[in-house]
């Protein structure tokens, strides 16, 4: 399993990528020549300081914003050729998101709520799916709450369902335990870990909790931009 | 799925929804119930003149200095075919007086069978043998009964007749008049005719007959002029529509403010809901789509504020048709569906107007600077 890993092709390749946040009075060098190769299948913890980058990174990483300079391979695309409306379907086809504040729609039902990046795709058989994707996630129960009326460690098993709605081959999770107690984060950090393992699914986990590493392949650190 | 997520949106900020389209209601009902009232209102004054759209009528033509019309033209005039009448009348002013009253009004020398075709007696007869008929107004003004004696011109008669009230009327306005017989008129007046009111058979025939007119009486010099009472009629009807066209305008006013209460709260929705906006880029939406989304909440606003709005401007068309002392019996006409239509069409434009740059401004946010938005 270890060896297959280290062999498999690169899902995500990211070459010497600068991220400079330029305000009015001072420009801010968030990413400072990042390298990096994560390949499919693996399971990979991004830790650091705080400022130090990590979350810029992972959204560089999610398409969520594009480097200052650099290039960002997913899947073997080279994202920066991509129009917004491409990038846009590699988001949806690709990328499953997991945010520290859950990031649910609050007028949707759980169950809408799943289905919503399936809508964005146009699938048909929608529920089936969304309610396949709860039960997998332990909340099948919960189907017709709205987020509001449900706890955070139940929400971000939502929004794990949701991220795996269109079964995207990557997983991005920016600190998915840091609002949840321990027995919430050790659950959700169990049903990561499982996909990863099950589906081979690629994970990267920005996280502040050293002992999440002990689910992860590797430990990517950041310190002022760079890869240590 | 998109309507009902647009429709839960606007759920979610009730209060602001409601009046969003309490505005459009407004708008629409002011644009829909005036432009019915405007509609009642020309239907119900062209219906008044309806009866007398095919009448022509002949006055010499004073602009070349001619104040009569000659008896051989109005023998030329009557042999034009498809006239249901041709009436000669002779006028002038000069003052009646009975007992102590007096008042300036017109004296019309006119055949008494012609008289007959004209108008309606409302008490008495029409007899103008040394008789003469008298106007509504005038025997009110006068307060004269059949069988009084005025003067005119030093001269005596006796009211045979009093004609029914006309009200208003292009050709010979009879309320405040006298008709002699012709005889008569003569004695007190040395005048030629002045005036000659020809009556279609139909409609049809109007334009043949005032060109015949025109072509045998002006051949040599422009003698008459001939006056089709249908385009002043068509006049009239321009002038009302011009009116309505403007009242309606002035009411499309508070559709924009609707419309600006809709951008402005739309605005703050865009703002609100940033991050939502954010997630759902992330996750895979569309720029068009949360345009789309956007642009479903101004359109459900529209539609809902303009159906009630519709359909109450009948009720508010009614309001205003009877408070002007109109009569109600066009506001459920076909015709008024035009104007509901208008005011529908309008309202929701007015919405989805004003739902654009929100929503493409919802549309235009970057994903990640969406998501940071606290
Ligand atoms: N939109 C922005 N404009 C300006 N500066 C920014 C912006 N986003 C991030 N930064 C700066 O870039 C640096 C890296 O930020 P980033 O959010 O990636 O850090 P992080 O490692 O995720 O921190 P934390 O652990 O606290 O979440 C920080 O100094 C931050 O202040
Ligand atoms: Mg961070």
């Amino acid at each position: 399993m270890e060896k297959t890993k280290k062999e498999g092709i690169s899902m995500i390749e990211l070459t010497d990528v600068h991220k400079i946040y330029k305000t009015e009075f001072y420009e801010v060098h968030a990413l400072n020549g990042v390298t990096m190769k994560i390949r499919e299948g693996e399971f990979v913890a991004i830790m650091g300081p705080s400022g130090s980058g990590k979350s810029t990174l992972l959204n560089m990483i999610g398409c969520l914003d594009k480097p200052t300079t650099g290039e960002v391979i997913i899947n073997g695309v080279e994202t920066s050729r991509l129009s917004d409306r491409q990038l846009t379907e590699l988001r949806r086809d690709s990328i499953g998101f997991i945010f520290q504040q859950y990031n649910l729609i609050p007028t949707l039902t759980v169950l809408e709520n799943v289905e919503l990046p399936m809508i964005f795709r146009g699938l048909s058989e929608r529920k089936r799916r969304a309610m396949e994707l709860l039960k997998l996630v332990g909340i099948g129960e919960l189907r017709d709450r709205k987020p509001n009326e449900i706890s955070g460690g139940q929400q971000q098993r939502v929004a794990i369902a949701r991220a795996l709605a269109n079964d995207p081959p990557i997983l991005l999770c920016d600190e998915p335990t840091g609002n949840l107690d321990t027995k919430s984060g050790r659950d959700v950090m169990k049903i990561i870990s499982r996909l990863n393992e099950e589906k081979s699914v690629t994970v990267v986990l920005v996280t502040h909790d050293p002992a999440l590493s002990d689910y992860t392949d590797r430990v990517v650190r950041i310190r002022d931009g760079r890869v240590e | 799925m998109y309507p009902e997520l647009a429709r839960r949106n606007l759920e979610r900020a009730k209060t602001r929804s409601i009046l969003a389209v309490v505005g459009i209601i407004i708008g629409v009902m002011a644009v829909a119930s005036i432009g019915i009232f405007g509609n009642s209102m020309q239907k119900s004054v062209l219906e008044r003149f309806e009866d007398i759209a095919d009448t022509i009528i002949v006055n010499p033509k004073q602009s070349k200095g001619f104040t009569e019309i000659e008896e051989d033209d109005i023998e030329l005039i009557r042999k034009i075919e498809n006239t249901e009448y041709v009436v000669p009348a002779k006028d002038e002013k000069e003052i009646v007086s009975f007992k102590d009253r007096k008042t300036y009004s017109t004296i019309y020398g006119i055949s008494e069978d012609d008289l007959e075709k004209l108008y309606e007696v409302y008490e008495g007869g029409i007899k103008l043998k040394g008789s003469v008929v008298v106007g509504y107004s005038l025997a009110e003004d006068l307060d004269l009964r059949v069988g009084n004696r005025i003067t005119i011109a030093g001269s005596e008669f006796r009211i045979a007749g009093i004609l029914e009230e006309e009200g208003t009327s292009f050709a010979v306005n009879p309320d405040n008049a006298v008709f002699l017989s012709v005889d008569d008129f003569d004695k007190l007046f040395d005048k030629d005719y002045s005036m000659v009111v020809v009556k279609a058979e139909s409609l049809d025939y109007i334009d043949s007959i005032a060109s015949s007119i025109d072509s045998i009486v002006n051949k040599r010099e422009e003698k008459v002029e001939v006056m089709k009472l249908e385009s002043i009629l068509e006049t009239i009807e321009d002038a009302l529509s011009t009116m309505n066209n403007f009242l309606i305008a002035i009411a499309a006013v508070s559709l924009l403010v609707a419309g600006v209460s809709i951008l402005n709260i739309m605005l703050m929705s865009t703002v609100e809901r940033t991050k939502e906006i954010g997630v759902m880029r992330a996750i895979g939406a569309y720029r068009e789509t949360i345009l789309k989304i956007f642009l479903m909440e101004a359109l459900i606003l529209g539609v809902v504020g303009s159906v009630a709005g519709a359909v109450l401007s009948i009720a508010g068309g009614f309001a205003i048709v009877s408070m002007m002392g109109l009569t109600t019996k066009y506001i459920l006409d076909i015709s008024t569906a035009l104007y509901i239509a208008e005011g529908f069409a309008v309202g929701v434009f007015t919405a989805v107007a004003s739902g654009l740059y929100p929503a493409w401004k919802a549309s235009k946010l970057e994903p990640i600077e969406a998501l940071r938005y606290e």
